[in-house]
């Protein structure tokens, strides 16, 4: 695995799990609300 | 409004995101994605997809989240009447429409048999019947033996193919029957979260190989997730990595399909659609480039090597995951509970977009007909039954290929092209996103404004042009087709024709007896 492979895949799942986290907070957020 | 029946709506709002998003994972998240990234880039082949991601895939989730819960205000359930809700004046626009029923079906028609491979590898592997085999065209004959493509040591017909594919059609029409709330929202709340579980339980698996033979220590699982993420930055420059990165996200996501805007139409006037389909788009991601990125290439390279694994990645998903991946367990200590995880993850993400593909025409015949779950389910079922036979019986003629190539790529283009236009340009883009932003719990960013009027369509109507002007032609004259399957070719797409054409009639004759009991359009 090279760096930048390296790079490329930590960006990838970054990304992803960031955006997974970021709409299960809102919605779990959202029904403590309700 | 007496006698008035009652639509069967979502019971939680976790419980449409479960089903949007088992929609959209599939045999494609752990098959197809990787063997696309491995073919064009590898981890270069991320920037088009994420490109893609941003300008097309979530722009048409919300735009078809929030068609489908408009039409849904109107009583409607399927794209025909979701499009005349938007322009009403239009008499026409219904029939575009009915590519939203159709493409569906067509899929469903071929996916639902491939669907039962899975559940029979997956019995296989709990009963060892593979796990002699060692060698990659000896399970080449294992799988042809099974889909009844050739008579051999392992299978003399294609009865035990047969038998499963009946076991995956009851559960899919069981799973229907039960409707909306009770069927495919239960369905896809235990089998999601399941299948998530599986991939995760195969992803450590795989991520702990090390290096199995200390004779080849190259062929490590860190050089295997190399193979796949080391990116070659200069295939940027071509538009083939550009078109399939396009065509995976499309594929993944289910947009363009009909089935999201099905789904929507039985949300309630206020019920967000922004968070929700951002919410489904990243469970399906999750899947796709976390799970479906780290099984089944990384383990491949580290059995086979880097030489053979070219081949094996360019022999095709099914082979893949067919084939390949049932070898590659065969290296692993508790190889037959390895199999069953792998081939019953595939089987619970196959169902899971089997029934979606479904629900738009029984759907249909629900709402614009009046007839009871059972009967549309029911009816449903018989035509499906009977034009799944033709997938079945011909499998080895070119027709899976065709079903795949009209209702599985052509028809989610030109539906996802139709519906943008209809929706920013028809609608109207300022009625549009105030549309998308009732009930919302999280505000787009003012860029999608511009993006779903002008970047989406534009995308769409470039990459419709230049399929049209470079391939019409070879297609329609069947160039790549073989002499010996061009009559079933042939016939399947007269098949097609007609099944097209009994929607659209069918449509005709549901607008009259609408118009007739004095219901609004």
């Amino acid at each position: 695995m090279t760096t930048l492979g390296w790079i490329f895949i930590s960006v990838s799942w970054s990304l992803i799990l960031g955006l997974t986290a970021f709409c299960f907070y809102k919605i779990l957020k959202k029904k403590k609300l309700d | 409004m007496k006698n008035k029946k009652i639509r069967d709506s979502w019971g939680s709002r976790i419980g449409i995101i479960m089903a949007v998003a088992g929609s959209a994972v599939g045999l494609g998240n752990f098959l197809r994605f990787p063997v696309q990234a491995a073919r064009n880039g590898g981890g270069a082949f991320m920037i088009p997809y994420f490109v893609a991601l941003l300008l097309v895939g979530i722009p048409i989730m919300w735009v078809e989240w929030a068609i489908g819960r408009y039409g849904g205000g109107f009583e409607h359930s399927t794209a025909p009447g979701a499009f005349h809700s938007l322009w009403e004046k239009n008499r026409f626009v219904k029939y575009f429409g009915v590519i939203g029923i159709f493409g569906p079906m067509v899929i469903m028609i071929y996916y639902t048999y491939i669907e039962s491979w899975c559940l029979a590898y997956s019995f296989f592997a709990l009963v060892q019947k593979y796990s002699g085999i060692l060698d990659q065209s000896s399970m080449l004959a294992f799988l042809k033996g099974f889909q009844g493509l050739t008579s051999n040591r392992y299978f003399s017909s294609i009865v035990p193919a047969y038998i499963f594919f009946l076991i995956t059609f009851a559960v899919n029409m069981i799973v229907l029957k039960h409707g909306i709330r009770g069927g495919i929202e239960r369905f896809c709340k235990f089998a999601l979260p399941t299948l998530l579980i599986f991939g995760v339980i195969l992803v450590i698996r795989v991520l702990t190989l090390g290096t199995p033979d200390p004779g080849k220590p190259t062929w490590s699982i860190l050089n295997g997730l190399g193979y796949l993420w080391n990116p070659d930055l200069s295939q940027l420059r071509s538009g083939k990595i550009w078109l399939a990165a396009t065509g995976q996200i499309f594929f993944t996501l289910s947009v363009g399909i009909g089935v999201i805007v099905t789904y929507a139409s039985y949300l309630k006037r206020g019920d967000d659609v922004t968070l929700s389909g951002l919410t489904a788009v990243s469970m399906n991601e999750f899947a796709e480039i976390l799970l479906g990125g780290s099984i089944i290439i990384p383990a491949a390279f580290v059995f086979f090597g880097p030489v053979i694994i070219g081949d094996v990645a360019n022999s095709g998903a099914f082979n893949l995951g067919f084939v390949t991946m049932p070898l590659i367990f065969g290296h692993m200590p508790f190889s037959e509970v390895l199999g069953f995880l792998w081939f019953t993850l595939l089987f619970l993400a196959g169902v899971t977009s089997s029934v979606s593909l479904s629900q738009p025409a029984v759907a249909f015949l629900e709402d614009e007909f009046d007839i009871s779950r059972e009967r549309a389910v029911a009816m449903f079922g018989v035509v499906t039954f009977v034009l799944c036979n033709g997938a079945i019986f011909f499998l080895g003629k070119g027709v899976v290929d065709e079903l795949d190539f009209w209702g599985g790529t052509f028809c989610l283009v030109l539906f996802a092209t139709i519906e943008v236009i209809l929706f920013g340009w028809i609608f109207g883009i300022e009625k549009a996103w105030e549309e998308v932003h009732h009930g919302a719990d999280m505000r787009i960013p003012g860029i999608y404004k511009f993006i779903i009027k002008y970047v989406t369509p534009l995308f769409l109507l470039v990459v419709l042009f230049t399929w049209f002007f470079q391939e019409w032609l070879p297609i329609i004259r069947m160039d790549n087709v073989s002499a010996e399957s061009r009559p079933y070719v042939l016939a399947t797409r007269i098949g097609l024709c007609l099944l097209f054409l009994t929607l659209a009639i069918l449509v005709k004759i549901a607008w009259r007896k609408r118009k007739n009991k004095g219901k609004p359009a």
